[in-house]
């Protein structure tokens, strides 16, 4: 568990002035900075003329869209101490919907904007059914989520049918993502707003504080007169949401609908919240540390794929980064006795 | 509503009428009838032992528990609590006896979050407004005198600060309601050293002229100095109220115990303690924390080591469990020395450890009483790799009867015992090891009330007469004398001073002379 929930005896404290344990540096995120640098140095210099252009820099962005809309209800539900699993599920249902309810070859239906609207309610309505089950039923998230998974991916392939795959038939459509508006991708565009308004919820308001408050300790967030049951709802509504608008995104970006549209999602955002330096016990943390932790790891692939390594071996990569990161994070609470779960 | 029954200059006096107020959890009647007054501008002391019913009276008058029956007037108008926001809504705000603040966000967030839902609350429609909220804060902190940045992470301040921001959120619930407040302090002292209690008490005082304070403690003494008037508990009911003028230390502890207070003289040591010592530690040193500690610990004896905060005295208890590390020096156990140390390998050899956080360190809350207490030495319960239950419960029930832990159901879950009793069952689960050599107590006493006390003592004093050396960490300077053989006084990782109480017999003065 955290290790916040410790509270230390009086005079359990080492010997050192007040003022050597004051400033503990709250600009945290220096590490992660310098990872970035350092990977842009090395890939740049292992493949000059490539890695740093700028049609390199628009495909990384619109790579990095998904993991980063997806990053910010990640991040809460994570501050919150829980965990969604059902993120690839969610996307794979709002995908679905959203193709089915645009134009495309397999109906006639074209409901425009009509139909963001519906997929994006699809999303948070299995987040809201997440929460539920979770508040209600006292069903620990990683289970609840772990079966919505399913039951989104249950959805999509449902609606995919037996028939042909469903493309869709406007170009205008499905060329937006990749589109440039100031010489940058929308849909990293789409992504940089969701993080932008992400970190002021978490910053500014109710929604955010209390799920600062609910990861620190729920009994005490409780006892502070917190709504605890009705704000985890709000934040997996929240994430599902988000998961919905990353489906949506990712079936422009495929041209069709596909029930596994998500696939390689959720390792990818965990990852980054991780990474980013958010503590899965909740609590610390935050969404620009997730954005940041995003950018890292699509630099990583996007480099080792330049470099030539084997996509083979990229995932076995991306494993090994994970692991090293949490150890590093969490090297200097290793002393007193601490276990992990 | 009664108050037409009562004389109508009562009323406007009171800030808090109970009446017949009574609870039950299952079997355990945790609050039976209680009715008691609280008067504006007054310091009530509500005391009583472990699970009298105190912690239980404060939580329904918190709104965290509801009464199974009886009624709660606040200024003359009758009220029923059904949430947390409800109690602050009336004016009582409360200072629990754990720690309820939350370490990750900052000291003006805390206060807010209480606050939210009245008319200073610093947010509008769901956002915050920073600049208003650190504002409040810091106009609150001022008038509990606290000289505290409200932006400060909680995690980072000092213990005494957070008791103070803590104060400062039970304070502001007046501003709520625009009346006196009623803050109940659930000893806030029992966790504190000397100098930081007297800090305490000047904000009591404060407190007594904007409204009333209820203030539950343990220590007789500070409660006949502060309170004007003291309620006693006893299983549930409210057996007296005495006025402090009129009521003496002896006469409350015999209210609380419903028996005598015993002599806490030193009893005479039986003489003939073996002469190899169990534990000899030489020249021990970990950078940063100690430094040169040597002393020696004999079968039979208690060492007892005194310092103020950052004397590394802990460290040096935590390195014998093989807790922490150390740089230099040895440790021998029985004529071996130590190397490799590790908390495994100290249980194996019959060393004993009570650490002083016993919520993080000590048990596994969600495990039964009787769990907790075969976890560390199952002896006699086990039966191969299983563990026989039956076995396990007849000897949880024998510890219960022994220290006399309430309620005495060993198969309740640790946690759901107050801290007397689970400091008991923690302490017991040591005891019970046949190897035990070495006993190590990390401020046993913190926490407990007197008749709990008395018994933790009398447990250490028949551990000794088993021939177990143990090692002390006493909470005061009168408990170090009272249960130490010696007494080893540290100042900044440095052994200062050593009194060999059978030779001699330093006062207080003494020990506090090298401490500081």
């Amino acid at each position: 568990m955290s290790d916040l929930k410790a509270r230390p005896a009086p005079d359990a404290a080492p010997a050192a002035p007040a003022s050597a344990s004051r400033p503990r540096p709250r600009i945290r995120g220096v590490g992660e900075v310098a990872a970035l640098v350092v990977l842009v140095v090395v890939f740049a210099v292992l493949n000059p003329g490539t890695f740093l252009t700028l049609d390199n820099l628009r495909t990384v962005l619109d790579q990095a869209a998904l993991p980063l809309v997806i990053g910010v209800g990640a991040t809460l539900v994570i501050l919150m101490g829980s965990i969604d699993l059902s993120v690839e599920g969610v996307m794979g249902a709002a995908g679905m919907t959203f193709v089915l309810l645009s134009a495309n070859d397999r109906n006639g239906l074209d409901l425009g904007l009509g139909a963001f609207v519906v997929a994006v309610a699809v999303g948070l309505a299995l987040g809201l059914l997440t929460g539920l089950i979770h508040t209600l039923l006292k069903v620990p998230s990683f289970i609840v989520t772990l079966g919505v998974w399913y039951v989104g991916l249950g959805i999509a392939t449902l609606l995919f049918g037996q028939a042909a795959i469903p493309f869709l038939t406007s170009d205008g459509l499905t060329s937006w993502p990749s589109d440039t508006t100031l010489g940058l991708p929308h849909s990293f565009l789409l992504a940089f707003v969701v993080v932008a308004l992400g970190a002021l919820v978490s910053r500014f308001t109710r929604l955010g504080r209390y799920a600062f408050a609910i990861g620190a300790d729920e009994q005490i967030a409780q006892d502070n007169g917190v709504p605890v049951g009705r704000y985890k709802l709000y934040v997996f509504a929240l994430a599902g949401g988000c998961s919905a608008l990353a489906g949506i995104v990712g079936s422009l970006q495929l041209g069709a609908g596909a029930a596994n549209v998500g696939i390689g999602n959720l390792f990818l955002t965990i990852a980054a919240v991780v990474i980013g330096g958010t503590a899965l016990g909740g609590g610390k943390g935050g969404v620009l540390r997730t954005a940041l932790g995003v950018v890292l790891l699509t630099v990583l692939n996007n480099g080792l794929i330049l470099s030539g390594v084997s996509p083979n071996i990229q995932s076995a990569v991306s494993g090994v980064v994970l692991i090293v990161a949490i150890a590093a994070a969490g090297w200097a609470y290793r002393g007193r006795l601490r276990i992990a779960k | 509503m009664t108050s037409t029954q009562q004389d109508p200059t009562r009323t406007t006096e009171a800030a808090l009428v109970l009446d017949g107020i009574d609870k039950r959890f299952g079997q355990v009647h945790a609050v039976k009838d209680v009715s008691l007054t609280i008067n504006r501008h007054e310091v009530l002391g509500l005391i009583g032992e472990n699970g009298a019913g105190k912690s239980t009276l404060l939580k329904i008058l918190t709104g965290i528990y509801q009464p199974d029956a009886g009624s709660i007037e606040v200024n003359g108008t009758q009220v029923r609590f059904r949430r947390p926001q409800d109690s602050v809504a009336a004016g009582i705000g409360v200072v629990h006896q754990e720690q309820s603040l939350l370490t990750n966000l900052s000291v003006a967030e805390n206060l807010a979050m209480t606050a939210s839902g009245s008319r200073r609350a610093g947010t509008r429609l769901g956002f915050y407004r920073w600049g208003r909220i650190n504002a409040d804060a810091a106009a609150t902190l001022d008038r509990v005198g606290a000289s505290i940045d409200p932006r400060t992470i909680v995690g980072d301040l000092s213990f005494v600060d957070r008791q103070m921001v803590e104060i400062a959120r039970a304070v502001q619930v007046d501003e709520m309601v625009g009346g006196t407040p009623l803050v109940i302090l659930d000893e806030p002292t029992s966790v504190l050293e000397r100098n930081e209690t007297e800090i305490l008490e000047r904000e009591i005082r404060t407190l007594k002229e904007i409204g009333s304070v209820v203030f539950v403690s343990h220590r007789l003494d500070e409660v006949l100095r502060i309170c004007d008037r003291i309620a006693v508990m006893r299983h549930g009911e409210l057996v007296a109220e005495r006025r402090t003028d009129e009521v003496t230390e002896d006469e409350l502890f015999q209210l609380m115990v419903g028996r005598a207070a015993q002599a806490t003289q030193r009893d005479d040591r039986a003489g003939g303690a073996s002469q190899t010592p169990v534990v000899a530690v030489q020249g021990l040193t970990r950078r940063g924390s100690f430094e040169d500690v040597s002393f020696e610990v004999r079968s039979g004896r208690t060492v007892a080591i005194v310092g103020t905060m950052g004397s590394g005295r802990e460290s040096v208890c935590r390195a014998l469990f093989g807790a922490e590390t150390w740089d230099g020096g040895t440790i021998e156990l029985e004529g071996t020395s130590l190397s490799a140390w590790s908390t495994v390998k100290a249980v194996k050899a019959g060393v004993a450890y009570v650490p002083s956080e016993r919520r993080v360190e000590g048990m596994v809350g969600g495990l039964s009483a009787a769990a907790n207490l075969t976890l560390s030495h199952p002896g006699s319960t086990r039966r191969g790799p299983f563990l026989d239950p039956r076995a396990r419960n007849r000897t949880a029930a024998t510890w219960f009867e022994r220290l006399d832990v309430r309620p005495s159901d060993p198969s309740l879950p640790l946690g759901s015992f107050s801290g007397g009793n689970q400091q008991k069952v923690v302490m017991a689960k040591w005891l019970m090891a046949e190897e035990l050599k070495v006993l190590v107590l990390d401020h046993p006493l913190r926490g407990l009330d007197p008749g709990a006390k008395e018994i933790v003592n009398e447990q250490i004093r028949a551990a000794c007469r088993d021939g177990v050396a143990v090692v002390l960490l006493p909470d005061t300077l009168e408990e170090a004398l009272e249960m130490g053989d010696d007494i080893l006084v540290m100042r900044d990782g440095e052994v200062t001073g050593r009194f060999d109480l059978s030779t001699e017999a330093p006062t207080s003065l003494d020990l506090l002379e090298k401490m500081v």
